[in-house]
């Protein structure tokens, strides 16, 4: 098994393009997952794809930013070999879409080769990726849906009053035995690379040593970095401006056609160097933070999130937010509201019209009349979405994954009691990592109370 | 929290009623609004400062945009409703989409409400203590009404049914919030901002909620209160809230004739045992009220209104005794949510998606007994019957349409798989969405109702605003 990779490709797009492209790639609305110009299904390592046109624009200085096209996926590793997949399985697709682009190679030096070159030329480094569990692959995921599925069937058909949860176990284990396309299930699921778990703990460890040895700069330079900050808070200006209506209505009639949603937002970054650094700064808490900290499920409290990702371009002015979650975009908002307002603010809020935060965490989004309205003024109609598995909560996939490693282990009478629990319902998260609980165990509403 | 001023709020929103047994709702339109504003002007809007007394006759009225506009209510003013509100219940794909708006249930086929029937401008609800008294008391109001410029497009009786049940045969109405101001806390957690009901109050985020507010010479009489987070404007939205109306029928042999297939297989004994057993699985209380975190395995008989018990803190985080998916637990799941179930915190994002409901049954029962045994043992009648669904909330978005979606319609609800709402449930339009499956969580291992048929279907709806007496006043006044 391997973990996972994000790939962000931004092509720019020729003025002369955009309507043509935008006329291909339709809305989300218009083909509710069908569209199949891009074969979407046929790519064994994607979990989820964003393409969107990002339209020409100028920045806060007033300089023109061109329009650009993003593709945005979330696929296992290796990263190459999904590339290759792309540039060959998708050639036709990816002929008919990029050529719109600048720079796509012309059709005689159209190759696999050329394509991924192309893609690769164009692609960003995400500034943080949050990824719901690291090391589930999309295989994995449907297989293990397909497992939950087949055994919940089993036990519809059967009835097990008077056996005991030990004996209701082995019914279901010997089931699965006897079925051939299930009896992977009886091996555990393979971990991700040994060399990628290395690496992944020495990128925590180093970056844990390298923090301890600047404490106590940071620790210096904090009251000038406060002062600095309320400085900005203070003197910058919020956009209290709405989206229309009809803006708010081609975003809504976008969504809820499945379980999950997406949500692209794009904006700038406020002007100056302080913010600049304080984003880079930031994205980088929260890039350790999501592989490190916040990599069992659950983002600061919220776990319906399934891939998510802050990727900066033009020279860090501007950023886009991508992610793909569960339930309605109402939800979504008051989930973060509710519990994740200083993490959103802390981020966010070094985005330009953003409403006021107070020392960084406090204010901001806990105002959700100005949350509300502003989110819409930052969201872009994804053009063309794509998920593996549009009906499966991070809920739903956790549980699935628990159902299957439960079948490989011996267990007591009172953990097969716990593990017979979950095709009731699956709602148990695996409890998050010791600094994950102490971090959230924090009372964020009241520190951010009296921050403002 | 200061007392609310009973004195402006109509009566419906916190008083209910529940004295008067005989109501009807007539759907109006305006033919000639100029008359109308004297109907308007002379019509006696019952507050809520007294609870009626036996005898009592009631009237309330609410308004859909076009209403409103009809009034003279200037265009600035109406834009700053709610999209939900302006919209209107059917008025975008997604939204019906949400609501599980399709199928029979499409606003296409809708008998009122729908983008194919007549405009409705007016909703006036009429309360009094029986039929008789009700049926003069109407046929005065249409005399009236009529002879000022309003015509009636739809007029929907309603009847209290015996024990106030629904017409499936359990007891409604039971959960309400306390609405802060008015209501003593009666469970824990269930106390509710008043401004999550109430425009001009602060609400479960402690902000006052968008509503049409205006500068003080476009109120020359000083007929409206001042805003209160901003005294230089009057405020056309205090004490009004939004009134959501969803004509619900409900195919009461279909549920019982289901469940009498169904339920032995999950149940032992006789197959109206085991029906009303899956039933109050599936409802979350038993016909009479009683909850079944109290009362897991048998109806202690007795009409109760029972709302004081949690469900983690209750010790049924497991669902093992009030079905995890069950309608109560979905519609209000208490102290289930996340983060951290059992807390504080959980009750607190509870309370952002709560809504007072003051809905009435309509249609003859299906059995004049209302027990089960009599509807399973006997063919459907074919006869229309169901809950004229009335609720009110301030943010249509974060709470009636909140819970309908993500908590009735979600098939995921909290972790489930493949269920939605047994009750209200839309069944979904995709086969990615589709729910009919409950699960009765149960030691040692689960078990289901499969293959459900949806129940209730959308026969019409609306959304409305109800106003302040004092916003009434406002309406007739204006030019």
């Amino acid at each position: 098994m391997s973990h996972q990779e994000a790939l962000t490709v931004l092509a720019e797009i020729p003025d002369d393009n955009v309507e043509s492209l935008k006329h291909l790639l339709g809305n989300v609305r218009a083909h509710a997952g069908n569209w199949n110009v891009l074969p979407f299904a046929q790519l064994s390592k994607l979990h989820a794809a964003q393409l969107v046109v990002f339209d020409a624009a100028t920045d806060l200085d007033g300089n023109e930013l061109p329009a650009r096209l993003a593709l945005v996926m979330s696929v296992d590793a290796p990263l190459s070999q999904h590339l290759e997949e792309l540039s060959s399985v998708c050639a036709a697709g990816m002929d008919t879409v990029f050529s719109h682009c600048t720079g796509y190679p012309a059709v005689s030096e159209r190759s696999s080769a050329s394509r991924r070159r192309f893609l690769e030329e164009r692609s960003f480094k995400a500034d943080a990726l949050y990824i719901n569990k690291r090391g589930r692959t999309v295989q994995q995921i449907l297989q293990e849906d397909f497992l939950r599925r087949e055994i919940s069937a089993f036990l519809d058909s059967r009835n097990f009053s008077g056996l005991s949860a030990l004996e209701i176990r082995r019914e279901i284990v010997e089931f699965v035995r006897s079925r051939n396309d299930l009896s992977w299930a009886l091996r555990p699921a393979d971990p991700p690379t040994m060399r990628w778990r290395l690496q992944n703990a020495l990128h925590g460890i180093l970056f844990a040593l390298v923090t301890i040895v600047f404490t106590p700069l940071l620790v210096i330079a904090l009251p000038i970095f406060v002062f600095l900050l309320r400085h900005h808070e203070k003197r910058e200006k919020p956009d209290t401006s709405a989206a229309t209506a009809e803006r708010l209505q081609a975003l809504r009639n976008d969504e809820d056609y499945w379980v999950q949603n997406q949500m692209m937002a794009l904006g700038c970054i406020k002007r100056g160097l302080f913010r600049r650094l304080t984003m880079r700064g930031l994205m980088g808490i929260a890039d350790y933070a999501t592989r490190h900290i916040y990599n069992r499920g659950s983002l600061s409290g919220l776990n319906t999130i399934h891939f998510a990702r802050w990727v900066s371009f033009d020279d860090g002015r501007r950023m886009f937010f991508s992610s793909i979650y569960d339930g309605s975009v109402e939800n979504y908002m008051n989930d973060f509201i509710d519990k994740a307002a200083w993490g959103v603010n802390g981020i966010f809020g070094n985005g330009d019209g953003f409403p006021p935060t107070a020392y960084l965490f406090g204010k901001g989004i806990t105002d959700e009349k100005a949350y509300k309205r502003f989110l819409p003024t930052r969201l872009l109609a994804t053009n063309v979405w794509y998920t593996a598995y549009p009906h499966l909560t991070t809920k739903n996939i956790a549980n699935n994954e628990a159902i299957r490693r439960g079948l490989s282990f011996q267990m007591t009478a009172l953990q097969t009691q716990e593990w017979l629990k979950r095709f009731g319902v699956g709602n148990r998260l695996p409890a998050g990592g010791w600094v994950a609980r102490k971090i959230d165990g924090l009372p964020w509403d009241r520190i951010c109370r009296r921050l403002t | 929290m200061p007392p609310l001023d009973l004195k402006d709020i109509q009566g419906i929103i916190l008083r209910g009623y529940g004295e008067l047994d005989s109501a009807s709702f007539l759907l109006l339109k305006f033919e000639d609004p100029r008359t109308a504003k004297g109907w308007l002007r002379t019509i006696d809007v019952r507050s809520s400062e007294a609870r009626p007394s036996a005898a009592d006759y009631c009237a309330n009225i609410a308004f859909t945009p076009t209403g409103l506009l009809a009034l003279g209510l200037p265009e600035d003013m109406l834009a700053m409703f709610s999209n939900e509100f302006l919209e209107g219940m059917s008025g975008t794909p997604h939204r019906r989409r949400i609501l599980g708006d399709h199928g029979e249930s499409d606003p296409e086929r809708w008998l009122w409400g729908g983008p194919v029937n007549e405009r409705v401008d007016v909703l006036l609800m009429l309360y009094a203590s029986n039929d008789e008294a009700l049926g003069s008391f109407v046929d005065t109001h249409v005399g009236m009404l009529t002879r000022q410029g309003m015509r009636v497009i739809v007029r929907l009786d309603t009847l209290t049914l015996p024990g106030r049940k629904e017409h499936f045969g359990f007891r409604d109405g039971i959960g309400q919030p306390d609405v802060d101001g008015y209501a003593a806390e009666s469970s824990p957690g269930n106390r509710v901002a008043a401004g999550e009901f109430l425009f001009g109050h602060p609400n479960a985020y402690g902000q006052y909620t968008e509503r049409p507010t205006v500068a003080g010479q476009r109120d020359p009489r000083g007929l409206l209160p001042l805003a209160p987070e901003d005294p230089t404007l009057h405020d056309f939205g205090m004490n009004g809230s939004y009134l959501v109306f969803r004509q619900l029928r409900q195919d009461v042999f279909g549920f019982w004739h289901y469940l009498a297939r169904m339920a032995p297989a999950v149940y032992q004994g006789d197959p109206v045992c085991a029906s009303v057993s899956a039933a109050s699985k599936m409802v979350g209380r038993w016909p009479n009220g009683t909850p079944l975190v109290k009362s897991p395995h048998a109806d202690p008989g007795d009409l109760s209104d029972d709302n004081d018990f949690l469900y983690v803190q209750s010790g049924d985080a497991d669902g093992f005794r009030c079905a995890i998916g069950s309608h109560v637990r979905r519609c209000n799941p208490r102290d289930s949510l996340d983060p951290e179930p059992g807390s504080s915190r959980s009750l607190e994002v509870n309370s952002r998606h709560r809504i007072i409901r003051r809905g009435r049954a309509y249609g003859p029962a299906a059995s004049a007994s209302m027990r089960p045994e009599d509807v399973i043992n006997s063919p459907d009648d074919g006869r229309d019957r169901g809950l004229h669904f009335i609720c009110f909330n301030t943010q249509i978005g974060r709470q009636f349409e909140f819970i309908q979606h993500t908590w009735a319609n979600g098939s995921r609800f909290e972790g489930l798989a493949e269920d939605d709402d047994p009750l209200i449930g839309d069944r979904g339009a995709t086969s990615q969405t589709r729910g009919g499956t409950f699960t009765i969580q149960q030691d040692p291992v689960r078990k289901r109702l499969t293959g459900m048929p949806r129940f209730v279907h959308v026969r019409g709806g609306s959304y409305f605003f109800m106003p302040s007496i004092r916003a009434v006043k406002y309406l007739a006044s204006l030019e």
